[in-house]
């Protein structure tokens, strides 16, 4: 597999950590895909994201580790505006996610608006979410036909190529439930590619799986990953953060303890919570 | 080889039989069913257009019903608390009200207002036109059985709309495909698989319930048989002229029924 020679592109030392909750200033720097500055986000009494701060280079792919409940998920739905942020901002590829500055004011997009933004970003899902109703094809089409409003023929050559691509090009015509757990997660992963998302967030991908289907789902991801794609990846396969992330982030409590590449993360924690993490699942 | 012996239920199927027959004999030996008057009235034009009407009723009654329960169920489940309680009120009231009552109401609704009038609310009319002419039983009967209708579809939709798991929402709304679109084309389909056996038991029940505009002197297919057996006086044999009509409709229903179904039942194993 070579998906571990990709480089991992410098950055700036001091990992951004804990309580780093510096708003963020006007345009990102750089090429940052993805930049969270001091995201909070509560369910009620539950302050489940604590100042998230947090940037993905383009052409990165960051996997982000934690126990349950450290919020995880929640931070990569704030990427899609799946979960709206109480505080903070969400950038994604420079613009603002969701809403508008105007001033030193936030004004909430349109739901059009929002919508063109999450076309720019792909979300697979721990339960797939195929629709059971539509066959593999139109689960493809779907959004590139209503989102994007491109012509028919040209979707459909996309998700012959997308399906091609993730081994299921004999499967157009089938429904969801006839295939196995391995065979909807790469039908969900084409399904999101198909908007030509400059961004895929994974959430979980391969927890629903039998053991044995994990590796095609991994296959598909690490095949991406050296193709250029853009990827947050929140899983717990250590795995595969160790042969294909860039960058490892460790999340506990709402907060992202440490991040830094895979070799230093995952074998020389900085942080006690972290090595007790890892200590746990190695 | 060993074979099963049922002996109980070999016994229980010569009692059964025994009692089919017993009743076919009944139907067919006793002159008082007066078979040859049920064929006689059972295609006769009046009986045939009264059950033309009764269709009629129906269909407009479920269209207008699940179209207005439908817009009932989506302002029951929408996060604005004034069109969830309104939604909430309309089938409260109207399902309380038995229908015999709600279709006498709008039967006499001139005694409440006898002229009704269009225009600007609280302003000036643009025309007005006397509640007599515009409701006549027809319309009252229809606006009746579908207002009724409506407040039993709202729920019907709506215990559909909520059967559709979450994440297929979700994952329509990150695929960025536009929410008229997500709930015609993602949720609704897979509402209509729990919908439809409840809209068909809501159907197949109103083709029966037509019957009960009866009181407005509707000639629908109960009210015409009525007409005939007190011209005639065989009582019986147009009650069986009814309730064979309303078993071939209903029939028909049921297969129809059996393939929506199956339509909508795509994809699931």
């Amino acid at each position: 597999m070579s998906g571990g020679s990709r480089t991992v592109r410098d950055r700036a030392p001091g990992d951004r950590a804990l309580g780093d909750l510096v708003t963020g200033d006007g345009t990102a720097g750089g090429h940052a895909m993805v930049e969270l500055r001091g995201v909070h986000k509560s369910f009620g009494p539950l302050h489940v994201l604590r100042g998230v701060d947090l940037t993905v280079e383009q052409g990165q792919v960051t996997v982000i580790l934690g126990p349950s409940g450290s919020g995880k998920s929640t931070l990569l739905r704030t990427i899609n505006h799946l979960e709206k942020v109480d505080r903070g901002s969400v950038r994604v590829g420079g613009r603002l996610l969701g809403y508008r500055q105007v001033g030193d004011r936030l004004h909430e997009l349109s739901e059009r608006e929002i919508l063109r933004q999450r076309t720019q970003i792909g979300f697979v899902f721990q339960s797939f979410n195929l629709f059971p109703h539509l066959t593999v094809r139109q689960n493809l089409t779907e959004a590139p036909l209503s989102a994007q409003r491109r012509p028919r023929a040209e979707a459909e050559a996309l998700a012959a190529r997308l399906l091609e691509r993730v081994g299921l090009a004999d499967k157009a015509d089938a429904y969801p439930r006839t295939l196995s757990g391995g065979q909807q997660q790469r039908v969900a992963i084409a399904r999101a590619l198909a908007l030509e998302p400059a961004l895929v967030l994974f959430d979980e991908p391969t927890s629903a799986l039998d053991p044995e289907l994990v590796g095609e789902v991994l296959e598909v991801m690490k095949d991406l990953a050296r193709s250029g794609t853009t990827m947050i990846v929140v899983t717990h396969e250590i795995g595969f953060a160790r042969e294909v992330a860039d960058t490892v982030v460790f999340m506990d409590a709402g907060l992202v303890v440490e991040s830094g590449p895979p070799a230093q993360v995952l074998d020389d924690p900085r942080h006690e919570r972290t090595r007790a993490f890892i200590g746990k699942v190695l | 080889m060993v074979t099963a012996r049922h002996p109980l239920r070999w016994v229980a199927v010569a009692g059964v039989l025994v009692l089919l027959a017993m009743a076919a004999s009944a139907l067919i030996t006793n002159p008082a069913w007066e078979w040859e008057i049920v064929g006689q009235y059972l295609f006769a034009p009046s009986v045939v257009r009264s059950v033309v009407l009764t269709l009629e009723l129906t269909v407009m009654g479920i269209v207008l019903g699940f179209a207005l329960g439908t817009l009932l169920a989506l302002m029951r489940l929408s996060p604005n608390r004034l069109l969830s309680s309104v939604a909430w009120g309309y089938v409260w009231l109207f399902r309380s009200v038995p229908l015999i009552l709600q279709l006498l109401f709008w039967y006499n609704l001139a005694l409440l207002y006898p002229r009704l009038s269009f225009g600007v609310p609280f302003g000036p009319a643009l025309f007005d036109i006397g509640t007599m002419d515009l409701i006549g039983p027809l319309t009252a009967a229809v606006l009746g059985l579908a207002l009724h209708q409506a407040a039993y579809a709202a729920e019907i939709v709506r215990g559909g709309l909520l059967s559709v798991d979450h994440g297929q929402r979700e994952a329509a709304a990150a695929l960025g495909i536009p929410r008229a679109r997500r709930l015609l084309r993602i949720i609704l389909p897979q509402a209509m698989r729990t919908i439809v056996p409840n809209a068909g038991n809501e159907i197949i029940g109103l083709v029966k319930g037509t019957s009960v505009v009866y009181i407005m002197a509707l000639p629908e297919l109960f009210y015409q048989v009525q007409v005939i057996y007190n011209r005639n006086g065989r009582v019986m044999a147009l009650l069986l002229v009814a309730a064979i009509w309303y078993l071939i409709l209903t029939t028909a229903l049921s297969i129809v029924q059996y393939y929506v179904e199956r339509y909508y039942g795509r994809g699931r194993a």
